[in-house]
């Protein structure tokens, strides 16, 4: 063994990569795709849902000029989620739902952030790796929700 | 053949452990400034015993012929 190093993440992301992270986190939480529809008619009955806004701590969505509004929508039991690029380029995102207290909210969604970030760094290191041809040799996750990669690379 | 391996763990929010094994020397450094570009802040870092071993070295035998 040669070291043992602790790192905190840093997400720096474009539009795409960031929004496939959140597909691949939401749909492994149970979460569904949702579209602006539903939300506009929630609106629209002039329903007041409780909302919760949080941000994802360092990071920043880069896109060009014309990807500013995007926006992208995950709904589970009535809880939708909605990720976008606040004005600072930070992501952020909004979680609304009827009938939920906003201390439920804010538990939904920073366990949905999280699970982005995670993904998030997932895909970045194992690209990392295989582009530096590493082998990953076992891969586990624990009840933790922990993710365990074993990667080997053999020197020439 | 010399064998590199991490062992990573990605936790619940993100942060990442490595423990890196077969690196000697700088090697090692070299491949916890990797996992910093690629994930982000170095919060700690612990170096073990062999990391103060020398670098490997590559040895070369050259017959002469007469």
């Amino acid at each position: 063994m040669s070291a043992v190093c602790v790192l905190a993440p840093v997400v720096i992301v474009a539009w795409p990569a960031f929004s496939a992270a959140v597909i691949a986190a939401a749909t492994s939480l149970g979460y569904e795709m949702a579209s602006e529809k539903s939300l506009q008619k929630a609106e629209l009955e002039e329903v007041k849902p409780e909302s919760v806004r949080l941000e994802i701590e360092n990071s920043e969505v880069v896109t060009n000029q014309l990807g500013r509004d995007q926006r992208i929508l995950v709904s589970r039991e009535g809880v939708t989620i909605t990720f976008s690029r606040d004005a600072r380029g930070r992501a952020s995102l909004c979680v609304t739902g009827e009938g939920y207290d906003t201390e439920t909210l804010r538990t939904m969604g920073e366990e949905l952030s999280q699970a982005v970030v995670q993904q998030y760094v997932y895909q970045k290191i194992m690209d990392e790796m295989r582009s530096r041809g590493f082998t990953v040799v076992e891969e586990t996750t624990t009840e933790d929700r922990s993710i365990r990669l074993k990667v080997r690379h053999w020197e020439n | 053949m010399p064998q590199r391996e991490f062992d990573v763990v990605i936790g619940p929010t993100g942060t990442v452990e490595v423990t890196v094994k077969g690196y000697k020397g700088k090697g090692c450094l070299e491949a916890v400034k990797m996992f910093e570009k690629v994930v982000g802040e170095l919060r700690s870092e612990q170096k073990t015993n062999e990391f103060y071993e020398p670098e490997e070295l590559v040895r070369y035998q050259i017959d002469q012929k007469h």
